[in-house]
């Protein structure tokens, strides 16, 4: 069931729930660090990704990854909300990446072959099955468990919830096209997305507290 | 599950939906400061999410690792007037990702400022020198003058050669008196006594430094 469609599902997920980002972005600017940290919990993922496209040293991804939410909090003033959220911190996690790569090849005591070329930054320029260089055997084996536990889960689910939730983060509709589709509505919509997200969870969980080692 | 904590969870997950607004906005967050479970359901939920969009953003391991050292580094950070701001702001303001160009030249001047807390230093350090070098030459000037106005006094009043030298040495010193050395009697007799031993260390090895250090009579 996981879809890998790439990138353009991606982005249409992400389109709405913009607002509910900017609510984040303004209560961080507001002194709301906790706000700050949902969204590094909802997009860490998604930027190591994407800078394990540009850089090849394991350690140097993560540390550019952190480096992008550094920036980005010093810079959240300036987030005016005319951009998606992710593609503002996708710029910021490019450049960032970008000029540590440069500081890096100043650097005699680092070899070539701990950065990629830097037109390797698009998301949709890599082949699908080339590993990016935060991915180890283990990292790679510990994901196919969450998605092959996650593809089950799906098809265990009723027809109504795995329709609500497919619609909802695959296509990336809205509650209210989702409704209309369904022809429910919007609580409906609301509460069957949840309880597909809770009957998924109930299997993963236990999977993602091993990963992790403990509770948030 | 109880049902306060169903209902949490229904609106985290419509949070993450950007479904919520107004005060039910601010309940949620104000669960998710509070409880793990609904933090804990957030990354859940999230995790779901990019896994059916893109199975290969399934491993977590790293990622509670992730926000606990970013957490720190945040709150390290955040009470630090930030040189660099400006400059980060305004990559961010151009509104497309930079250049290689743009970031080299950024890179020079970011690099150009790096070390501009030790420029301060570097000024203290030069007026600390200056300020050495003209105490020792103030030092020095003063000592020639002194020895200059005691020969000039010695040639006025005619005195012997032997005793302006020593004035004009005592000038400098400061030391009205000519120069004794003070020794004792007795040690003075006992290595004439004895100065056969005056070149043999107590461990009967050979030390000529110490053929300096004895006594050493004018008939030798």
């Amino acid at each position: 069931m996981t879809n890998n469609s790439g990138p353009t599902q991606v982005i249409a997920a992400a389109s709405a729930a913009t607002d509910s980002d900017l609510m984040l972005v303004e209560r961080t600017v507001a002194g709301d660090q906790r706000a700050f940290e949902l969204l590094v919990i909802k997009y860490q993922r998604r930027i190591q990704r994407l800078i394990g496209r540009m850089v090849r040293d394991v350690d140097l991804v993560e540390d550019i990854a952190q480096e992008t939410f550094i920036r980005a909090y010093r810079a959240l003033h300036q987030f005016r909300g005319d951009a998606q959220f992710y593609t503002w911190l996708y710029r910021i996690a490019v450049n960032t990446a970008k000029k540590t790569l440069m500081e890096l090849k100043h650097d005699p005591t680092v070899s070539e072959s701990s950065f990629r070329s830097s037109d390797d930054e698009d998301e949709t320029s890599r082949p699908r099955n080339e590993p990016t260089s935060d991915e180890t055997p283990e990292s790679v084996l510990a994901a196919k468990e969450i998605a092959a536990m996650v593809n089950a889960a799906m098809e265990a689910l009723p027809d109504d919830l795995r329709q609500a939730v497919t619609l909802r983060e695959i296509e990336g509709l809205t509650y209210e096209e989702i409704a209309v589709m369904m022809n429910c509505p919007i609580g409906t919509v609301r509460s069957r997305i949840f309880r597909a997200r809770e009957a998924i969870s109930a299997k993963i969980r236990p999977m993602l507290e091993n990963q992790i080692g403990k509770r948030w | 599950m109880s049902h306060d904590k169903l209902l949490d969870h229904e609106q985290v997950s419509a949070l993450a939906d950007g479904q919520l607004g107004g005060d039910e906005f601010g309940d949620v967050l104000a669960a998710l400061e509070k409880s793990e479970d609904a933090l804990a359901s957030w990354h859940c939920y999230h995790v779901v999410g990019d896994v059916l969009r893109s199975g290969d953003l399934g491993d977590t391991r790293g990622d509670m690792a992730f926000v606990s050292r970013l957490r720190g580094r945040l709150a390290f950070s955040v009470g630090l007037q930030l040189n660099d701001e400006a400059l980060v702001m305004d990559d961010f303001r151009v509104g497309q990702v930079l250049p290689d160009a743009a970031v080299a030249v950024s890179n020079v001047l970011s690099s150009a400022s790096a070390n501009d807390s030790s420029g301060r230093w570097k000024l203290i350090a030069g007026l600390a020198s200056m300020f050495a070098v003209a105490v020792f030459g103030w030092h020095f000037s003063s000592g020639d003058a002194a020895l200059g106005a005691a020969a000039q006094l010695a040639a006025a009043s005619g005195g012997s050669t032997a005793f302006v030298a020593a004035t004009a040495q005592t000038g400098a010193t400061g030391l009205a008196e000519p120069p004794v050395m003070l020794r004792d009697a007795r040690l003075d007799e006992l290595l004439a006594a004895h100065k056969q031993f005056g070149g043999t260390s107590a461990l009967q090895m050979p030390a000529g430094f110490l053929r300096n250090a004895t006594f050493d009579t004018p008939s030798r």
